[in-house]
Order: C-alpha cells, then structure tokens, then sequence
C-alpha cells in the first residue's frame, strides 16, 4: 500500500541524522517495501541526490589547461626568500613561515604586503590575530620604494587590514572574504591575489591541549578553508606559526602539532639564533618543506635593508590621521 | 552490478568489467616483487608523518600508469581522490615531463587525459562519491588505479560531530571502508590510500585519544591504529614511510612494507628527485 506522504515514509525508516546517507547506500528494494514506496521512485531520487552531492570527476588535462591560466607566482620583494620560494608564492598553495619571536615573521609579513601592494599592483587581505600590523609600519616599508605620495596611498588602499583575535572570528573573516567575491564585488584597484594570516598559532594554539576534540576539529575546519580559499579563489595563502618545544627530545620544531603539519605545501624557518646575534637584523631563512625544491636549502636574508625610511618625521604626522588605511570589518 | 537498475548486464558491459582491467603486475617491481604484486581487489595504505614521501609515491605511481607503453607506462587510467586539496598538479606535470623523451605540451595533454580528479569536502562527500563511483567506473573500463589522498582527513572532523559515540564518529569511514573494498573487488582495482600519522607516541598521550596506544615500534616507524576497525581489516598491505635524518643521506626516505595476512615484511629506500621518486 503506497503512504501518501513519501517524505514521512522516509524519515520513519531512518532514525539516523543524515537521511541523505542512508538514502544512498541503503537497500533501496527494502526500502520500497518498508515505506510503499515505488522502487523506481527511489532509484530516481538516489541518482538526483548522488549528482547533487557527490564531487565532479575532473579530467587531469582540462585542470591543467585551468591551472595554467590561473596560477600566478609571487614575488615576496626578498630576493633571498623568492630564491628558497622558487620564485615566489604560488596561488593555490598555503606558505608557512615558522620562527620564534622577533625571528622577523611580522616583518617578513608586512614586506609581502608592501610589495605585492606596491609592486605588483595587487590587492591583498592581511589577517592580523597579533596585534604586528600598523599603519606606520606598513608606510615604512612603503616609503623606501617609493617617494610618491600617491603610489603610497594606492597601495595602502589595496591592503585590506582585518583583525582576529579568537578562530571564530578569523573563520568568519574568511566567509566575508568568500560573500565579497561571490558578489563579484569588483574593487577598481586590482584582483585579490594574496592573504596573510598572522598569525595563526595565536589563534589556535589556545584550542589545544587537553583531551578537547573540538579544539582539533576547529583547526582542522581552518586549515581546510585556508587551503580552498587558494585553490578557489587563485590566491597565495601566507601563514606564520610559532615553534615549541618537543617532549622527548628537546628541540624546536613548528607549534601546531602533527595535523597542522601536513597543511602547508611549503615551510620556511626563520632561524635568528645564527650569525650576529638578537640585536643584529640578520636572519637565516630555512626551507623545511617544499613541493618543488629540495628541503634544507639555507638563505641569509637580512631584516635591516628593507623598509629603512628615507624620510622620518614629515610625512609620519601627516600619514597617521590619514583615513584611508584602516580598513576594518567587524 | 555496475548500475542499481533492474536490468541484466549486457554482454560489452561485463567484458568491459572482466577483461578491460588490465594487469598492475608491473606498476613499480622495486616496491612489489614477485607474487606480492598488487593484483586486482588489493588495498594498500601508505602511512606516515609529513614529509615522508607519501604524496611523491603516488605522483610515481600515477604517472607509470598514465604514461603511454611507448614511454615505458601502463597507459591505464587512474581515478584519484583528493579530500585535503593537497595534490599538486603542477608537480605531476613536472614528474610527467622529466620521464617523456619528448615533453611536449601535447604529450603531457595526452598522459593527463587519463586522470580524473575528484575533491571531497567531507565524509559524507567521499561516501556519495563513492557510491556515485560505479557509474564512472562502467564507463571507463580502462581505469587500474584508484588513489585516495588521504583517508584520514575528516578524523577530527568526524569525532567532534559525533558526539560522544564512538560508533557514530566512526559511522561514516566505515561505509566507506566497505564501498571501498566493494568498487575494488567488482571492479577489479587497486586501491593506494594514504593515513597520515598524526598521533604522538604513547609516552605522550595528549594528542592521541585517551586509551593508551601501548603498541611497540613498528620497525623504527611508530604506527599507532587509528582509523575504524573496518578499515584496517580491508587493508590487505600497509607501507610504513620514514625520512632518514643523517645528514649525509640528504634526501633520503625509506619505507617498511608489510603484508598483512603472510607477515611478509620488506624494506626499501628511495631518493626523491626532479623526476620523482627513484629507487636506491
């Protein structure tokens, strides 16, 4: 006897949450007879609920041809850092730069931004969970490119500075990001290209430790929409990360612990130990982790040549009460 | 069955499904010497931390198998699984291009023409997509290979939305776990799935779930069984991969393989180069 109601039928056979699930992998001859239903019915429903829900099989040579059109490598405005980058920071990859503090992640942050702003004519989205970003700092590095007050205000224009200070409100930045560009809300400055966490540990370390499981699914929920944010949107995904200490054996290695550790495609360690010292600007860039190149590749890059003012004091006051920068979303 | 109409298998289809799937004997003789090939119906899991090599095994493995005969492939066709946007395509092009004697765009076009690629947002994607996996199967009879990278994705994922039950965390891998053995054996595949080891060692349990994994090292390489029950009993051979850390051996990894049923246990070392993975 057929129900009148095929929906109540279903939902009577399955107690379970996801009706969806056991739709799909059930025994649908049995499902016929349990709730009247027609099997052909329910074979039909199947095959909608399978091309709706599961993944798009992708020929390899089309994803290709697409990935040449739309992978770009950007230079971080280091030469030493585009040297262990292969060039630079690819679109569609997560980059992470691990150090302890003052190993100049910030710095190495802010450089990125400056001269993909500056330089590259592009747009770029700096997630600041720190506290590291200023509008000063920024104008800094701005300045020994360019002594043009327009050019400096062009490219402030096109860093967008938003603050996070809990997961939350980072992964909620990131939906914005995803309701901004699925507006296609066009910004006249240039496309989206870079967005820099920093920095992520301050956001998730706090999540672990203890026998808490959601802290880890938290994270794990963080990585997954850093990683489709590139792909998706063809950007180059920075992150900085803190070091810790291992148990057992004493030494420095990334925070984050193991799960975190396979997020990234390539891993730079910012080493300050080495050469001159904690006052000296001089720093040892390590690469850790690299589609593309061999790891263990060193590079000493030094903190002091970038972002020497040419100027100090005239333009300081006037670019401080200036509007344009902050561009914060709540 | 390879479809859940109520029709008989018509005569191309079961050809297709019997004799299509040409033999995986050859696909890497250094890791699968003499009767321990993969033959049709087997799963291997590679397990291991990061940087391993893990991924650069199955960029080998993909390209030998979509590269023409003439090149010294297989010229079949792999169907790889990708649930943590961790394959690198630009990578595989590189690998592709080092092993063609002549790299022309075309050439590569061609080797990635017999490559489907699925991404899978969560578990229950993976499940659908699996399910849905038939269907594709039927149509290309010349697919050997399926590649799932990696299956331990969703692990957190799934436990915080499982509550406190430790069968509804693991409710969904599960069926998985047994698709996945049932698309392997109707169809003849063979099934590499990667884990990748994210727990600690038992002296520190605080990574790991609260029941103390007490399991002593496997061979140097600590495996600590995480994943459902179903799943380690469909697999039928686990490669464990390690990174050598003398500074003389520079790059160089190496991996335990074990047969599951015979207690068969193998070791091996490779470099990774320009071109992918080599054998020492």
């Amino acid at each position: 006897m057929r129900s009148r109601y095929p929906l109540c039928a279903l939902l009577r056979f399955s107690s379970h949450h996801n009706l969806v699930v056991e739709l799909v992998s059930a025994d649908l001859e049995e499902v016929a007879q349990k709730c009247g239903l027609s099997y052909k019915a329910l074979v039909a429903l199947r095959r909608v609920l399978l091309a709706q829900f599961s993944a798009f099989p992708f020929n390899g040579a089309d994803l290709y041809e697409e990935l040449k059109t739309t992978t770009a490598i950007l230079s971080t405005g280091i030469g030493s850092l585009d040297k262990l980058l292969d060039a630079g920071l690819y679109t569609g990859e997560v980059t992470e730069i691990v150090g302890a503090p003052g190993s100049g992640k910030t710095q190495v942050c802010l450089c990125v931004a400056a001269n993909v702003a500056h330089g590259l004519q592009q747009n770029v989205l700096y997630i600041d969970s720190n506290g590291g970003l200023t509008a000063s700092r920024i104008l800094q590095l701005l300045q020994a490119r360019t002594l043009d007050e327009e050019e400096q205000a062009g490219a402030l224009q096109r860093i967008q500075v938003v603050r996070a200070f809990d997961i939350f409100q980072m992964l909620g930045a990131l939906q914005d990001l995803r309701g901004a560009v699925s507006q296609q809300v066009r910004s006249s400055s240039g496309t989206l290209k870079v967005v820099v966490v920093d920095s992520v540990a301050a956001v998730v370390a706090p999540l672990l430790g203890g026998q808490q499981r959601e802290g880890l699914a938290l994270m794990v929920q963080l990585a997954r929409e850093l990683k489709t944010l590139a792909r998706d949107l063809s950007v180059a995904v920075l992150v900085t990360n803190h070091m810790t200490r291992d148990r057992d054996s004493g030494q420095l290695k990334p925070a984050l612990g193991r799960s975190w550790s396979f997020v990234p495609s390539t891993r730079l360690l910012l080493d300050s130990t080495q050469g001159s010292g904690s006052l000296g600007s001089r720093r040892v860039a390590c690469l850790t982790k690299s589609p593309r190149l061999p790891t263990g590749c060193q590079e000493t890059v030094d903190l002091g040549s970038w972002g020497t003012p040419a100027f100090q004091g005239d333009h300081k006051g006037h670019w401080e009460q200036s509007p344009v920068f902050q561009g914060d979303h709540t | 069955m390879c479809s859940d109409f109520h029709r008989a298998e018509s005569g191309t289809e079961l050809l297709a499904r019997l004799e299509g799937r040409s033999s995986l004997k050859e696909i890497e003789p250094h890791l699968f010497a003499d009767e321990e090939s993969p033959v049709h119906g087997d799963i291997l899991e590679f397990h291991g931390a990061e940087g391993t090599g893990k991924t650069e095994m199955l960029y080998h493995l993909t390209a030998r198998c979509i590269l023409p005969k003439s090149e010294g492939g297989l010229e079949v066709e792999v169907v790889f699984i990708d649930t943590d946007y961790h394959f690198d395509m630009l990578r595989l092009v590189t690998v592709l291009e080092h092993r063609l004697s002549q790299s022309s765009e075309e050439a590569v076009r061609h080797c990635l023409g017999r490559l489907f690629l699925l991404y899978c947002g969560g578990s229950t994607q993976l499940l659908l997509t699996l399910c849905s996996l038939q269907t594709m199967l039927c149509s290309h009879p010349s697919v050997c290979l399926l590649i799932l990278d990696s299956l331990s994705a969703f692990y957190w994922i799934d436990r915080a939305n499982g509550g406190e039950s430790v069968n509804l965390q693991e409710s969904t891998l599960k069926k998985c776990a047994h698709l996945l053995e049932k698309l392997v054996n109707e169809y003849r595949l063979v099934l590499f799935a990667t884990t990748q080891s994210i727990m600690q060692k038992a002296s520190n349990p605080e990574e790991g779930p609260s029941c103390a994994f007490n399991r002593p090292s496997d061979v140097d390489v600590d495996y600590r069984p995480y994943l459902c029950k179903a799943w380690q009993q469909v697999v039928k051979r686990r490669i464990l991969f390690s990174k050598q850390n003398d500074s003389k051996a520079g790059n160089q990894f190496s991996l335990v393989s074990r047969h599951l049923k015979s207690n068969n246990l193998k070791k091996h070392f490779f470099t990774i180069g320009e071109s992918g993975v080599e054998f020492c």
